[in-house]
């Protein structure tokens, strides 16, 4: 992330820096915590000045980066409906806008279904300001507690069967088709409307871990958690 | 009960609020010396696990002690899982101390979360951060500019390379530290044999060796945790703690991010602060706004009133009065009236103009009152004139003017022109009117009486 002066400050651009590198440490911590690929792949790395656990996989390192890559332009601009997700070796990326509501990482049962959800939601605060020196610092402190929080969630929650793959959704608030398109033709990365077993969990358990509000960012992970997830 | 209370403490942060309590964050959050946070934590595990309750609880120790490794003996200090700790206890040749490290409901899959808690905590009393901490130094006070410190430390950790015994281990994971024999000594082992451990311990921190150490490992200290594989860093985590621990607390750290974060973390708290007194003054000023126009509603309606029993008594006064003074209502000076009137500052004219306009006023008031509507009328209004007459004294008369106004305005117009003529009156006839506004103005003051600074409380 490069530097930016005062000047070119651009608000949008840092917001969706933030939150796009605070979604990459968290699907991997998610991935990690869940257990939906073996923990010989997690190395310890350091974000927010505490240790984390990434992958070391090459191709799943690539794929959510470039989720979060395609993601990026939009989150700046605005604007945006719908449930988007694609497929990919059985799993989903990342697709994030300025109006989004949330952001879903579901982890999804041997026959597809989901089985738990991991839903961020993201608002921005109507009065947008980075005007205090301390506020990435302020920040980083609230980002760090989201992820203490995933990392004890194993405690409110029940094991997962085995075999679980992941998906990610983005609940966006408009139709944001044109912009999907020409995301796709820049970047090469298909995106596409997700289908309502994706979406649609029987009777979920409602888990909530997190909030946080900030100058710049409002956030809340809970977890929707089907009642019985081995049948 | 205080006893009981830090149970129920510790209870609602573990199972309530599902964090990871540590001893050191235990220690910060109630405030107590971090062995009797230790002392606690095991007290609610021991109970907990004695009630069968149920909800599970996963708790690490902090197990440290001499281990002899190819050859050489070291010390070791490690924070282990309960299931792991047997197993390290029995590698150790002599176990100096093992108390409860952390209690937490979840199962933790390796030390991160650990440190992330302490992160946090621990830099928000980064200033006071051995205040409830057992490692004391008395030589440890704050070093003048950090340039000299740099430069020293790095004097200092060359020294200790060469001053050290070839007892010193070689080993690369992080956390262990070269040996100190003063330090290992016969402990009954066993879980209570930490309480022993640890009083005896104390007497041994003002040791210096445990400074040397600490310079030595400064340098691996900085390392990120991510050296070595995921078991040696749990082992290691918690020696890195410790020792960083002494750094903090000997005010020896030179790395840039701990010298930042002071401000840093003074800066935070203050961000809320001013934030907070903003949106309260935005708030507070319409609302003043508001009660100042009711004020001078409600002045203008009383003086209404007053004006018809006041009537008959020529010799009236009649004051116009600042919302502020209104401890001044009854202190009556007649020989200066002029200076409470704040908005005609002129000396006093002649007796004889002023009676005039007070029966002139006495017909107007009904009259215009008794005018019903809002119509456009052409009527004759008092103003106050201001002209230099023969004494060369400036004087305000009040002068009948026809003007063409609504009748509310009228109104109005009638109800603050009365004032006036009534302070007029008072300069030239002190004496005699000293009795009588006193009176009348003591019986205006109940009734026309200004509201008072804090009469806003009332009206809600």
């Amino acid at each position: 992330m490069t530097t930016l002066t005062r000047q070119d400050l651009n608000f949008g651009q840092v917001v969706a820096d933030v939150l796009c590198e605070f979604l990459e440490v968290a699907v991997h911590l998610i991935l990690y915590v869940r257990e939906v690929y073996p923990v010989g792949i997690f190395q310890k790395r350091k974000k927010y000045n505490v240790p984390v656990q990434m992958s070391c996989h090459p191709e799943l390192n690539q794929y959510i980066q470039d989720t979060l890559h395609c993601v990026k332009p939009l989150l700046e601009k605005g604007g945006g409906g719908g449930v988007w997700v694609t497929r990919f070796w059985s799993r989903g990326f990342l697709f994030l806008q300025n109006d989004v509501e949330k952001v879903v990482v579901v982890i999804l049962d041997k026959e597809h279904r989901p089985v738990e959800k991991f839903v961020f939601e993201i608002t921005q605060p109507p009065l947008l300001s980075i005007s205090s020196d301390s506020l990435l610092s302020h920040v980083e402190q609230l980002l760090r507690a989201f992820i203490l929080k995933i990392s004890v969630c194993d405690a409110v929650l029940d094991h997962n069967p085995p075999g679980c793959t992941f998906t990610v959704l983005v609940h966006t608030r408009e139709a944001a088709t044109r912009n999907m398109e020409k995301i796709q033709v820049i970047k090469d990365f298909p995106w596409i409307l997700a289908d309502e077993q994706d979406v649609h969990m029987h009777d979920p358990r409602l888990i909530p871990l997190k909030t946080m509000t900030s100058d710049i960012l409002k956030m809340q992970l809970y977890v929707e958690e089907r009642a019985h997830k081995s049948s | 009960m205080a006893d009981q209370l830090y149970l129920e403490n510790i209870d609602e942060f573990v199972t309530d609020q599902n964090k990871i309590v540590t001893y050191k964050w235990l220690s910060y959050t109630l405030g107590v010396h971090v062995n009797q946070a230790k002392q606690m934590l095991y007290d609610y595990v021991e109970r907990k696990r004695k009630e069968n309750s149920g909800a599970q609880l996963h708790v690490t120790y902090l197990v440290s002690g001499s281990l002899i490794q190819n050859g050489h003996s070291c010390h070791k200090v490690a924070v282990v899982r309960e299931d792991k700790l047997e197993a390290v206890k029995s590698k150790l040749a002599v176990t100096a101390s093992i108390h409860v490290y952390s209690i937490q409901k979840a199962m933790l899959k390796d030390s991160g979360p650990l440190f992330n808690t302490d992160y946090d905590i621990l830099k928000s009393n980064l200033q006071n951060c051995s205040k409830f901490s057992a490692i004391q130094c008395a030589a440890a006070v704050p070093r003048a500019a950090a340039e000299s410190s740099s430069s020293e430390k790095c004097e200092q950790s060359s020294l200790q390379v060469s001053s050290e015994t070839p007892a010193n281990n070689e080993l690369t994971t992080n956390g262990h530290s070269p040996p100190t024999s003063k330090q290992i000594f016969q402990q009954p082992k066993g879980i209570m044999g930490m309480f022993a451990s640890k009083a005896a311990s104390k007497t041994q921190d003002a040791n210096k060796e445990t400074k040397t150490e600490t310079k030595e490992v400064s340098s691996t200290g900085n390392k990120p945790p991510g050296k070595g594989n995921v078991m040696s860093n749990f082992f290691g985590k918690a020696a890195m703690n410790k020792l960083k621990v002494n750094l903090d607390s000997e005010q020896a750290v030179k790395e840039e991010k701990i010298v930042e974060q002071p401000p840093v973390s003074v800066t935070e708290p203050k961000l809320a602060a001013p934030t907070g007194l903003k949106k309260s003054s935005k708030k507070a000023e319409p609302v003043k706004m508001q009660q100042k126009e009711k004020k001078r509603g409600k002045r203008a309606e009383l003086s209404d009133d007053e004006t018809k029993e006041t009537e008959n008594m020529k010799k009236k006064r009649r004051r116009i009065k600042l919302p502020e003074s209104d401890s001044s209502e009854d202190e009556v000076i007649p020989d200066s009236p002029g200076d409470y009137e704040a908005e005609s500052p002129s000396p006093p004219p002649p007796p004889s103009p002023p009676p005039e306009p007070v029966p002139k006023t006495e017909p107007e008031p009904p009259s215009f009152k008794s005018s019903s509507g809002e119509k456009r009328k052409r009527k004759r209004v008092l103003k106050s004139k201001t002209f230099v007459d023969d004494e060369g004294c400036i004087v305000t008369e009040k002068v009948y003017e026809s003007e063409s106004c609504t009748d509310s305005e009228e109104e109005l117009k009638m109800k603050t022109s009365v004032h006036r003529p009534s302070t007029m009156i008072v300069k030239k006839e002190p004496k005699e009117e000293r009795k009588v506004p006193k009176k009348g103005t003591a019986a205006l003051g109940k009734a026309n009486r200004q509201v008072s600074i804090t009469g806003f409380f009332q009206r809600k």
